[in-house]
């Protein structure tokens, strides 16, 4: 019992994003999330993290009724994301992209930073220890105190997943973090998420490099349009007819 | 090199420093020196919209209101119960905080230029209230007779004294601005103003946020408007009207919007830009109007965020500057 989606319906005016999907996400597992363009994949992300209320079934998180809940209170029960476009916070610093992701943690608040500047100082440096640790482990430490917009676009998806760690979360969900990376930065990646996960952190991964998601997963799940259409471990699903039919389309019998 | 600049730096303070604390004695006539408190006060309203809408995001053109609420609390408290701009003061500011933060609800639900329409909407109303309300304003005709200052039996008369008290407030108030945006709080403003959806997701809560930022708009202007009330002696409701928040907008854009600097060269430069246009009467309006085109179009940053690109491009380097303390980098106020 980790992440739990029931029955999960988002419906959009007369579009209906996501149909009646469940799914488990298991503690401490790679689980992937796949399927064409415009399946679901992100409205599930965005509804788990916050942004909609789900117009029918339930998400629970270790028993809790999250769906509909703010998503910074989401984010304080051990969610993080990245975006499928990145959205880094243009005008800051890499460091502080990630500070920000910290904040949640901070026990002063605007009375202390008035009358007790010490202990923000304190906590500020703490802080920034951390912050560069993660940086490190992304391999963007070389780039702290540069603006985040500046850096170079595989960079800033890895400072983007820096980002999401800084929240402390439990869980991540990452939003196509291979998209617009060449082979070797998606290596990369590759070891980068495995050492995120060999650290205790279940990841959640939507993406369409194949070769990534075949890679690394531990179950995959397989939307088409808006419902789930297979799951299993990498094997069966790269072998699932129903799979390589909402990928290629069915084959025509003349 | 880096020792040479912080002796240059020592130096400027210190210069600093003296000239701010003889300025009263040397200035030419009491006028200047009122025009340099009215100075003080601009830098604390921008100031307030600085952290609200420079860093923040917030576009919050209530600042009249707030700036009237704290000069009606002190005009009214001084002139019917006698209480001293001490117990005012703190009064003043709480009061417009508590009104900035209920007018930040209404802007939780709208962006951008709706965050405007709303703000003015609100002023307006406070505006009206304060013209119609005459059992408790005096309305149109104002309040007189406001005392001024006494600290430990000296009495705080004249603009000489007064430019003491308002230059206290503003170091303080500067100060405390710094200490605010350049930690977590700061941090969190301009990740609401960059974006507000990816804020959301590092698990900043927005909406505190949001109502933090327009109540210490409300404290700062409250502020500026209990020492306004004191200072004059006499205030009535045309000040507080919404060309006051046009006037500090346009220069805290000028002077550069997202940088504490630019409220400090916005707001010293708001009087002396009143006196200049003076002569030309409603015309000034079109003057701002035009500054603000300017800005937006070939001077985003204002004066702050011009010297900052010279910099960086290697062009001119200002002796206190280093690169390792720079605050967040700006680029004028971004809405998404």
């Amino acid at each position: 019992m980790f992440l739990e989606i029931e029955h999960l319906t988002m419906q959009f005016g007369g579009l209906v994003a996501v149909k009646d999907v469940s799914m488990r996400v298991q503690q401490g597992e790679i689980h992937g999330l796949i399927g064409p363009n415009g399946s679901g994949k992100t409205t599930i992300f965005n509804v788990i993290s916050g942004y909609y209320k789900p117009t029918g079934g339930t998400i629970t998180y270790n028993g809790k009724a999250i769906a509909g809940l703010p998503a910074y209170q989401i984010t304080a029960l051990g969610f993080a994301r990245t975006f499928q476009n990145l959205r880094l916070f243009s005008s800051m610093t890499v460091l502080n992209n990630v500070l920000v992701g910290m904040g949640h943690h901070a026990k002063t608040g605007i009375i202390q930073e008035l009358i007790n500047p010490v202990a923000v100082q304190r906590e500020e440096k703490v802080f920034t220890d951390k912050a560069l640790q993660l940086l490190r482990l992304l391999e963007v430490e070389e780039f702290a105190r540069e603006r985040a917009t500046s850096l170079p676009y595989g960079s800033q998806r890895r400072v983007e997943i820096a980002r999401a760690l800084a929240t402390d979360p439990k869980i991540v969900l990452l939003d196509e973090p291979a998209a617009g990376l060449n082979e070797t930065e998606t290596e990369r990646l590759r070891e980068i998420l495995l050492k995120i996960r060999d650290a205790g952190v279940t990841i959640f991964l939507v993406e369409h490099d194949m070769k990534l998601v075949m890679g690394i997963c531990d179950v995959v799940s397989v939307l088409d349009y808006g419902k789930k259409i297979a799951e299993g471990d990498t094997k069966t699903i790269s072998a699932d007819p129903v799979v390589i039919e909402a990928y290629l389309g069915k084959e025509e019998t003349l | 090199m880096k020792n040479r600049s912080s002796i240059i730096k020592a130096a400027l303070l210190i210069i600093g420093f003296i000239v701010l604390m003889t300025f009263p004695l040397v200035a030419p006539n009491r006028y200047v020196v009122h025009i340099v408190n009215m100075a003080g006060l601009y830098i604390l309203l921008s100031l307030g919209l600085n952290l609200a809408m420079g860093y923040c995001g917030q576009i919050n053109l209530a600042l009249g209101a707030f700036w009237g609420v704290g000069a009606y609390t002190a005009a009214l408290l001084n002139t019917r119960l006698g209480v001293p701009i001490w117990v005012n003061l703190p009064l003043g500011m709480v009061l417009a905080g508590i009104v900035g933060a209920l007018i930040a609800l209404p802007m939780l639900k709208v962006r951008s230029h709706y965050l405007a329409l709303v703000t003015i909407g609100l002023a307006e109303t406070i505006n009206i209230i304060i013209v119609n309300e005459t059992w408790l304003t005096e309305g149109p005709l104002g309040i007189s007779g406001i005392k001024m200052p006494n600290l430990f039996g000296i009495a705080i008369d004249g603009d000489e004294r007064f430019y003491y008290l308002v230059l206290v407030c503003v170091v303080i108030g500067f100060l405390a601005a710094r200490q605010i945006v350049s930690h977590r709080i700061g941090r969190s403003f301009v990740a609401i103003r960059d974006d507000l959806v990816a804020a959301k997701a590092m698990g900043v809560n927005t909406a505190y946020y949001q109502i933090l930022a327009n109540a210490i708009a409300g404290v700062y202007c409250g502020a500026a408007g209990v020492l306004y009330a004191h200072m004059n002696t006499y205030i009535s409701p045309d000040i507080f009207e919404f060309k006051s928040a046009l006037y500090v907008l346009t220069m805290t854009m000028v002077g550069g919007m997202g940088s504490l600097a630019g409220s400090l060269v916005g707001g010293l430069g708001l009087p002396i830009t009143q006196e200049v246009l003076r002569g030309i009467g409603n015309w000034e309006l079109v003057g701002y109007g035009i500054a603000i085109m300017l800005v937006v179009l070939f001077f985003p940053g204002g004066v702050i965020g011009v010297t900052r690109r010279l910099q960086e491009s290697g062009g001119i380097r200002l002796p206190w500057a280093h690169k390792a303390a720079k605050p967040l980098p700006m680029e004028g106020p971004h809405v998404p």
